[in-house]
């Protein structure tokens, strides 16, 4: 889709409107365009991103990827099961996590060590698919997202555990 | 399969949905204030925050937007504005690196804050690993860059 300002270099501007009202209509017109055309760029990464991880999940990619990340779990002081809500907000997305959160028991100490670990790193399909919308390596940030995440949650349990 | 395509076709028209209740109000607001004073003062406040991990003033706005609301619609106010004037790559690899750390920040830790976490390192210990990370591998990005170029033997562009 070409750009609403997409007028060769050297052209006249064109003169904007005078008076408040006619400002407001262009603004709101222009406003328009732009988020249309935004929402345009979005739809076209994120719903193909969408069914890659609900694919993904169908699979059975969770669950596998959830006993991978067992042993894990204890290097952030949380049960083995913890794997699963990690992993379905990495694939899916933070509301998912907190559903299959709720299965399990967990300490104050716990959730807040997990909310961290999920808060950085989640839905990372779908975002990874805006991020290379926004030319940057979506699967890189994947990557990023989960080291960081997990890092941060490690550093948070030894804190919490520090501090008391 | 068939379960798989009513899924599908639930669950992207909830997300079509979804984005385009949130961008289509976010462009026409931004459209409409953008050039008022108080947005300029908030913008230019928040910039002097982000100054602090390398944003400059005009990455400031798709950052706040990103910030608050979500990765997706402020990747959408960074594509708008990479559209409309030339963003160096270096500023939104910044961008990208803090709000892939940090967005949505009120909605997302909310929803945490309502199962038992500590807001205090839900909110204020992320905010400021995500900082830090930035930093982190803006220095290192800029090395990798650096390298390259003088590998390539002084190239014009990074």
């Amino acid at each position: 889709m070409p750009a609403p300002d997409d007028t060769p270099p050297g052209a006249p501007l064109p003169q904007p409107p005078a008076g408040f009202w006619p400002t407001v209509g262009r603004d709101l017109r222009l406003g328009v365009i732009a988020g249309l055309q935004t929402f345009w760029d979005l739809a076209k990464v994120m719903i193909p991103a969408y069914g890659v991880t609900l694919a993904l999940q169908q699979l059975g990619v969770i669950g596998w990827l959830s006993n991978v990340a067992r042993p894990l779990m204890s290097a952030l002081g949380l049960p083995g099961d913890a794997a699963v809500p990690l992993v379905v907000g990495y694939v899916l997305n933070i509301y998912a996590a907190v559903g299959s959160m709720q299965a399990l028991h967990l300490t104050a100490q716990q959730i807040t060590v997990l909310a961290v670990a999920i808060l950085i790193g989640h839905n990372l399909v779908v975002e990874g698919a805006v991020l290379h919308r926004a030319g940057m390596n979506g699967f890189a940030f994947g990557a990023l997202r989960v080291v960081a995440g997990l890092a941060a949650a490690i550093v948070a349990n030894l804190l919490i555990g520090l501090l008391g | 399969m068939t379960e798989f395509l009513h899924t599908f076709v639930g669950g992207s028209f909830d997300l079509l949905l979804r984005v385009f209740l949130i961008v289509v109000p976010i462009m026409v607001v931004l459209e409409l204030f953008e050039g008022t004073r108080a947005f300029r003062a908030v913008v230019r406040a928040w910039a002097r925050v982000v100054r602090h991990v390398g944003l400059d003033e005009r990455s400031a706005a798709p950052t706040l937007i990103g910030f608050l609301f979500g990765l997706a619609y402020g990747g959408g106010v960074i594509v708008r504005e990479v559209r409309r004037h030339d963003i160096s790559r270096r500023q939104v690899f910044i961008m990208s690196v803090f709000l892939s750390m940090v967005h949505a920040i009120v909605e997302d830790s909310l929803i945490f804050i309502a199962l038992g976490a500590s807001i205090f390192w839900v909110l204020v210990y992320r905010i400021v690993w995500a900082a830090l990370v930035t930093l982190a591998l803006t220095a290192l990005a800029g090395l990798w860059v650096e390298r390259a170029r003088r590998r390539r033997g002084g190239g014009l562009d990074g």
